[in-house]
C-alpha cells in the first residue's frame, strides 16, 4: 500500500469522525459541562478568593483532572466500538487501507475533538472566573498553560480511551471505574502509586510550568522532560496497542 | 469494469471452510467454487449466507479450512478490497450524512479524491438512479433508497466483483425489479461478476442461473438451477387441493403411479397429496378433473418454502 492511499484514506475517516463526534448528539454532553464548568468557576470567582492561586486550582480540579478524562472516555470509548455494534464500520473494514491506518484516522479525529471541546470548556471556565477579577498577563499566561495541559492530555486519554473501546464489549463502564477510580483516586494518592496514573506526569509537566496554586507546589513530580516523555510513550503504546487489536478484531 | 472474464478461473473458491462461533456453527465443511457471471446464494435465514460473506471479505477468520477471492486469502488482505464490492444486507450507511458525502467517504477509503471522485460520484449515482437524491440527509431515504444508495457504495472503486447480502430483501415489489435489473445491467454491460444472496429461490432465478444451496452451513447442492429442480423434483411433494367433488378427485388420483399418498384436510373441502413426480401430477391433474368430474377452486404446494426444500435435499 502506498503513502497516497494511507494517506487519503486517514483523511477520509479522521474528516468523517470529527464530524460525526462535533455534531452528535455527545456535543450536547460538551455544552452541558461548558455551562456547568462556567457556572461553577463564574460562582467561585464572584466570591472573596485570592484570584490566581485560586483560579489556577479550579481549573486544575475541575477541568484538567475531572472533566478532561470524563470527555475523552465519552468520546473515545464508544467512538469504534459503536460503529462494530450498528455494523457501521462495514464501509472501513471493507476498504483497501490497512486496519492499523483506519485506527489512526479514528484516532486523530478523536484527539481533535477532546482537543477543540476542553479547549471550549477551559475557555469558559477561565473566563468565567478571572473575568470578574483579573485577566492581566499573569492570568493570561496560566490560561495559556491550562490550554496547553489539556491539549496533551486529550491526546493521552484519547489513545487510552479508543484503545478501551476495541478491547471492551462494554467500554464505558470500564472508563467509568477507570476515570473516576483510578484516575481520580489513585492518581491523587501520595508516594509511589500516583506513578501508575496519566494525572501524576501531567501534573509534573503542569508543576513545572505553573506558578500558582497546588500544581505549582507538587513536590513528588517527576522532572517535566522524563514526564513528557512517558507522557508521548503512553501514547504511542495506547495507540499502537489499539491499532494491534483493531487488526486482529473479528467483525462479525 | 469491463475486463474480459475468464470463465476458467475462480471468482471465489471454498475449500473445507469451517466457521464457528463458539458453539454455534456458522459454516461447516463448506466447499464451492464460483466463476465468472452472475451467482445466486440461496438458503433460509440463518443457512451461513452472511457467514461466507464476511469470510469471503475477510470480516472474520475461518476456523478450519480455506477460502479465496479471485485466488487471494482475504483474512488480514486489506488490498483485495480494491476488487470487491460489498453491498451488506443490514443498515450500514451514516443516517446523519448525505448520499455525496457517505459516497466521498467511500471514495476517500478507495483512494479516490478531487475531480476523479466527484466525477465518479455523478456516474455512479446516475448508474443506480439517485443522482437527484444525492444531496439529501441519508437518514431521510427510503428502504429501496438505501438499498440504491448501498449499490452505488460497493460499486463507487469499480470492483471486479459485487458481494450483494440479500439486497431485494425488504423491498417492494417495483423496487425489487428494478435492483433486479440493475444487478444484470451491472454483469452485462458493466462486466462486474456478482455474487448474490437470497432467502427466496424465486428471487435468484429471475437474476441467474447459477446457483449455490446452502443449508445449515452446508453447500447442499451447486449448479445449474434447473438441475436443482430436477433434484427437488424426484422428492415427494405435498400438494393441497381445494374445490368442489373433492372425493371422486382424490380416488381418481389414487389411482396414479406418481401419487405416495392422499389424505382429507379438517372438514373435508380439501385434500392433501403426496407425490414423487410433481411434473406428471400437475400434466395429469386436468384429466383426473374431467374424469372424476371434481373441480378445483384452490391448489398451492406446501412445499414452496426454502425451509422444505432443502429438508428435501439434506434428507430429512
Amino acid at each position: 500500500m502506498d503513502l497516497d492511499t494511507a494517506l487519503t484514506g486517514i483523511v477520509a475517516i479522521a474528516r468523517h469522525s470529527f464530524k460525526k463526534l462535533i455534531f452528535s448528539r455527545k456535543a450536547v454532553i460538551t455544552l452541558l459541562i461548558t455551562v456547568f464548568v462556567a457556572a461553577v468557576m463564574g460562582y467561585a470567582g464572584s466570591q472573596d478568593v485570592d484570584p490566581l492561586p485560586d483560579g489556577t486550582d479550579m481549573l486544575d480540579t475541575l477541568i484538567l483532572f475531572f472533566f478532561m478524562p470524563v470527555m475523552a472516555m465519552i468520546y473515545g470509548a464508544s467512538l469504534i466500538r459503536d460503529e462494530i455494534d450498528d455494523k457501521s464500520i462495514t464501509h472501513v473494514a471493507t476498504a483497501p487501507l490497512d486496519r492499523s491506518f483506519s485506527y489512526l484516522g479514528y484516532y486523530i479525529s478523536l484527539a481533535l475533538a477532546v482537543v477543540v471541546s476542553m479547549i471550549i470548556v477551559n475557555t469558559a471556565g477561565f473566563f468565567a472566573f478571572f473575568a470578574q477579577n483579573d485577566l492581566g498577563s499573569e492570568a493570561m499566561e496560566v490560561y495559556l498553560e491550562f490550554t496547553v495541559l489539556v491539549t496533551v492530555g486529550a491526546f493521552v486519554y484519547s489513545a487510552l480511551f479508543l484503545a478501551v473501546g476495541v478491547m471492551l464489549k462494554k467500554p464505558v463502564f470500564f472508563g467509568l471505574v477507570y476515570a473516576f477510580i483510578w484516575e481520580g483516586f489513585i492518581g491523587s494518592l501520595p508516594g509511589a502509586i500516583q506513578k501508575v496514573s496519566v494525572k501524576y506526569y501531567l501534573r509534573s509537566v503542569g508543576s513545572d510550568w505553573v506558578d500558582y496554586g497546588r500544581m505549582s507546589g507538587f513536590d513528588e513530580a517527576l522532572g517535566p522532560l522524563a514526564s513528557g516523555l512517558v507522557l508521548v510513550g503512553l501514547l504511542v503504546f495506547f495507540v499502537m496497542f489499539g491499532a494491534y487489536l483493531f487488526r486482529e478484531t473479528e467483525l462479525a | 469494469m469491463n475486463t474480459p472474464a475468464d470463465a476458467r478461473t475462480s471468482v471465489m473458491e471454498a475449500q473445507a471452510l469451517s466457521k464457528w462461533y463458539g458453539e454455534v456453527i456458522g459454516l461447516n465443511n463448506f466447499s464451492l467454487d464460483i466463476r465468472h457471471g452472475i451467482t445466486g446464494i440461496v438458503g433460509p435465514n440463518g443457512a451461513g449466507k452472511s457467514t461466507l460473506f464476511k469470510l469471503a471479505l475477510g470480516l472474520i477468520k475461518p476456523s478450519t479450512g480455506t477460502i479465496s477471492v479471485l485466488g487471494q486469502k482475504p483474512w488480514k488482505n486489506p488490498g483485495i478490497h480494491s476488487s470487491i464490492g460489498f453491498c451488506p444486507d443490514y443498515e450500514s450507511l451514516p443516517s446523519d450524512s448525505t448520499g455525496r458525502e457517505y459516497l466521498s467517504l467511500v471514495g476517500g477509503l478507495h483512494a479516490m479524491k478531487g475531480a476523479a471522485l466527484s466525477g465518479r460520484i455523478a456516474e455512479v449515482s446516475r448508474l443506480v438512479e439517485m443522482d437527484r437524491a444525492l444531496d439529501r440527509k441519508i437518514g431521510g431515504y427510503s428502504k429501496g433508497m438505501k438499498q440504491r444508495m448501498k449499490i452505488a457504495g460497493a460499486l463507487l472503486h469499480d470492483p471486479e466483483i459485487l458481494i450483494l447480502d440479500e439486497p431485494l430483501s425488504g423491498t417492494d415489489p417495483l423496487v425489487r425489479r428494478d435492483i433486479i435489473d440493475l444487478v444484470k445491467r451491472l454483469n452485462k454491460e458493466n462486466g462486474h461478476d456478482v455474487v448474490v444472496s437470497s432467502h427466496v429461490l424465486f428471487e435468484i432465478e429471475r437474476l441467474t442461473h447459477d446457483v449455490v444451496l446452502i443449508y445449515k452451513g452446508r453447500a447442499v447442492a451447486t449448479g445449474d438451477i434447473s438441475e436443482i429442480r430436477d433434484l427437488i423434483d424426484k422428492h415427494p411433494h405435498n400438494i393441497v387441493i381445494e374445490g368442489e367433488g373433492i372425493g371422486g378427485l382424490a380416488k381418481a388420483i389414487l389411482d396414479e403411479g406418481f401419487t405416495v399418498s392422499v389424505s382429507f384436510n379438517e372438514g373435508r373441502t380439501g385434500i392433501t397429496v403426496q407425490v414423487s413426480r410433481p411434473d406428471d401430477f400437475f400434466s395429469r391433474l386436468p384429466e383426473l378433473m374431467e374424469r372424476s368430474g371434481g373441480s378445483v377452486t384452490k391448489m398451492y404446494s406446501l412445499d414452496d418454502n426454502l425451509e422444505a426444500i432443502f429438508r428435501y435435499l439434506v434428507g430429512r
